[in-house]
């Protein structure tokens, strides 16, 4: 009987906590929502209860007609695509150089790599800043491209290299004997063998700038140039009160990245599990 | 001059010395690589020409105190002078290997007893030249967006400049100033010190409380939902886990605004339940503005670590558990027992790990509080009652254009960081499967 009892309280005391718990979570994110779907005009949401001032859409169409939304989101997109593009074919071609071949200095690089990746990069912000505007890419999103690219460059090779070296050398032999060279094993040998890496990194750098703050508001300077963090963050910085219109933004926002961690899920506990601590 | 080389090693001298003397010449004259041999003079070549530009730059770097008009900035003249001397080192470097290349040719033709044929050696440099073609855009990215800003922190953490275009001009310059930003940081400025002490204090506590709240918060709702077994644990499951998946960006501004004193609705809220009459200074208060911080930072933090929790609890062998029924152990032993021990020592690492990610972890205070409220000394240093290490460094070379004294910080960061960094990564599957 006592053991019953016990069992029923620990029930009844786990579910509250988990109540409270889920309450918390679920309350900024349902303020949010109600906020994006407010009708009032921009102003002050001073109701603790969601949806207590009604329902419109009147924010999203503010969002895409009276503001640059549509222009940021262009301009976010085109920095991920170009940062995914460019951080999976140099990572994975320094990678395979690692893997595969030997050479002079390998140890020295590999170790150097090691301990680059360890600074934390924007503590360097002013001098990447002064390196962008010496190669004239201040204002450009390709400068972006490069910035994010070179800070992925060094773990992301050390990730797609362990795994490059569980692939048997044997089949590299195998194609060098059907007379392929180099960049075809590369390309047609280890690519495909290393996909479940490859989706991980492409995922990852496509998603690592679309809410980065920092780079683009030191690189990126006119009003055309805007990312969607810059924007949306602009809404409610200092004077400015839109609260509604950002919380419109982030919903939209939220639900790519939400969909995109639920598809992604399984490749992402390939690429989490290589990179986290041995077991 | 006799260019035959002797098979029993001793002409090793003359091998070596030609190829010190000029980058490829003992490919050339006595090992007859002529491509490779002329690749690395070529080297050279450009080299000796583009030094005289090279060794201004450097010099101009030196010299940075002079002035005179249409000189480039100061902070161009820092930056071209570190390109030189990163030119100057992969030169070095290659001269090395030209070296090196030379002695193990000369090696080979010892023990084959002549000189390889030009094709075999060309087909030997398609082969070797891969890599270089490979690491080459890596190469060029790390050197320009890594390396080189890298050493102009340094660099500029032993200058007196803070300001970004004043020192353009003859009134003010940009000087050497050895360790001065050091001392002052460590007792020579007063205001300084102490600013720099009740901020690294701080980072100290926060990182430690961001990483132990999450830990345990995550661990608490792991256990529940793990032990609880109820019919509508998925569905708490899918709640809890839904800040992970939410840029925390966003949620960190979100919190701000409802946190916010006079108008937020949390003061709103409970004031209508009555449970306070007056606002709460969330935001404001020295003192409750920390605990704002580090339970934002719960919100945020407190998924990763209950889904990494959860996946540790379910990966323990159903063998165990059976064991310890047989051995009489009831529920709370069991946990207490097992399942607690089992999941802390899988889990530690990360605890150490997530510290120093927290130590550094820039938006869950900037975009939280930036850095306010204001002490006392926050006019002549800049640095807030919350601000960390890492987001007074951003505020003093974006906002306050002190150069100088973030640079100096930045590498105090750097050198307290890297032997956590170093240990952390060593630890990792990554690179302990792979090999060096």
């Amino acid at each position: 009987m006592g053991t019953k009892n016990s069992r029923l309280i620990i029930k009844i005391v786990s579910i509250v906590i988990l109540t409270i718990a889920s309450f918390l979570t679920l309350y900024p994110v349902l303020f949010v929502i109600s906020a994006a779907f407010s009708p009032l005009p921009t102003s002050v949401i001073s109701s603790p209860i969601p949806f207590s001032d009604g329902f419109s859409t009147r924010q999203f169409n503010d969002l895409f007609f009276d503001s640059n939304f549509t222009n940021w989101f262009r301009n976010t997109f085109i920095i991920a695509c170009g940062s995914c593009v460019s951080t999976v074919a140099i990572c994975t071609l320094t990678a395979y150089v690692f893997s595969r071949f030997k050479f002079m200095f390998k140890k020295g690089m590999m170790m150097a790599m090691l301990i680059l990746q360890i600074f934390p990069s924007f503590v360097g912000m002013f001098a990447i800043y002064v390196v962008i505007l010496r190669i004239d890419a201040y204002d450009q999103l390709w400068g972006l491209v490069l910035i994010y690219t070179a800070g992925n460059v060094p773990y992301n090779t050390w990730l797609i290299k362990s795994y490059l070296d569980t692939i048997p050398k044997s089949l590299d032999e195998a194609a060098r004997i059907d007379g392929a060279n180099h960049l075809k094993i590369f390309l047609r040998v280890i690519m495909p063998m290393a996909k479940p890496m490859v989706v991980f990194l492409g995922i990852t750098s496509f998603t690592g700038p679309w809410m980065d703050y920092i780079y683009p508001k030191v690189i990126l300077g006119s009003d055309e140039k805007q990312t969607l963090a810059l924007g949306l963050i602009k809404f409610i910085d200092g004077t400015a009160n839109k609260f509604t219109l950002f919380a419109a933004g982030a919903v939209l926002v939220s639900v790519p990245f939400i969909i995109l961690f639920v598809l992604g899920q399984s490749s992402m506990v390939t690429g989490l599990g290589a990179g986290a601590v041995k077991e | 001059m006799n260019t035959s080389l002797k098979m029993d090693g001793s002409s090793k001298k003359q091998v070596l010395l030609s190829a010190c003397i000029f980058m490829g010449l003992s490919h050339i004259i006595y090992l007859k690589q002529y491509i490779k041999g002329a690749i690395f003079a070529l080297i050279e070549i450009i080299m000796i020409v583009n030094s005289p530009s090279l060794f201004t730059k450097i010099k101009d770097m030196i010299e940075i105190s002079r002035w005179w008009k249409g000189i480039s900035p100061a902070y161009f003249r820092l930056i071209d002078g570190i390109i030189a001397l990163c030119v100057l080192a992969i030169f070095i470097v290659a001269y090395v290997v030209s070296i090196k290349s030379a002695v193990s040719s000369y090696n080979d033709f010892c023990l084959e007893g002549r000189v390889k044929s030009q094709k075999e050696s060309m087909q030997g440099a398609v082969g070797k030249a891969f890599p270089i073609f490979g690491l080459t855009p890596a190469f060029i990215l790390i050197v320009f967006f890594v390396i080189v800003p890298l050493l102009f922190s340094v660099v500029t953490g032993f200058t007196n400049w803070d300001e970004m275009d004043g020192h353009s001009s003859p009134g003010a310059p940009v000087n050497w100033v050895g360790f001065k930003n050091f001392a002052d940081m460590f007792g020579g400025d007063s205001s300084w010190t102490s600013a720099f002490g009740r901020v690294a204090v701080w980072t100290v506590i926060w990182g430690a409380m961001a990483t132990i709240t999450c830990y345990f918060g995550g661990m608490v709702l792991a256990t529940l939902l793990y032990e609880a077994k109820l019919k509508v644990t998925p569905v708490f499951r899918a709640i809890l886990i839904l800040p992970y998946a939410i840029p925390s960006i966003l949620t960190v501004k979100v919190w701000q605004y409802m946190l916010n004193g006079s108008t937020g609705v949390i003061n709103n809220a409970l004031k209508d339940l009555h449970l306070i009459s007056e606002s709460v200074p969330w935001m404001t208060d020295k003192t409750i503005v920390k605990f704002v911080c580090i339970g934002v930072n719960m919100w945020v933090g407190i998924p990763y670590f209950m889904l990494l929790i959860t996946g540790q609890m379910t990966a323990i062998s159903a063998d165990i558990y059976e064991a310890a029924e047989i051995d009489g152990a009831n529920k709370l032993q069991v946990f207490s027992n097992i399942t607690l021990p089992l999941v802390i020592y899988q889990t530690a690492p990360l605890i150490i790990m997530s510290f120093t990610h927290n130590i550094n972890n820039f938006g869950a205070i900037y975009f939280l509080t930036g850095g306010d409220p204001k002490v006392t000394d926050t006019t002549s240093t800049s640095a807030g009652a919350t601000d960390l290490l890492i987001t007074w460094i951003y505020k003093l070379t974006m906002d306050q254009k002190r150069y100088c004294r973030g640079s100096v910080l930045a590498m105090l960061v750097f050198i307290v960081l890297a032997p956590f960094a170093i240990w952390n990564f060593k630890n990792t599957k990554s690179y302990k499967e792979g090999e060096l």
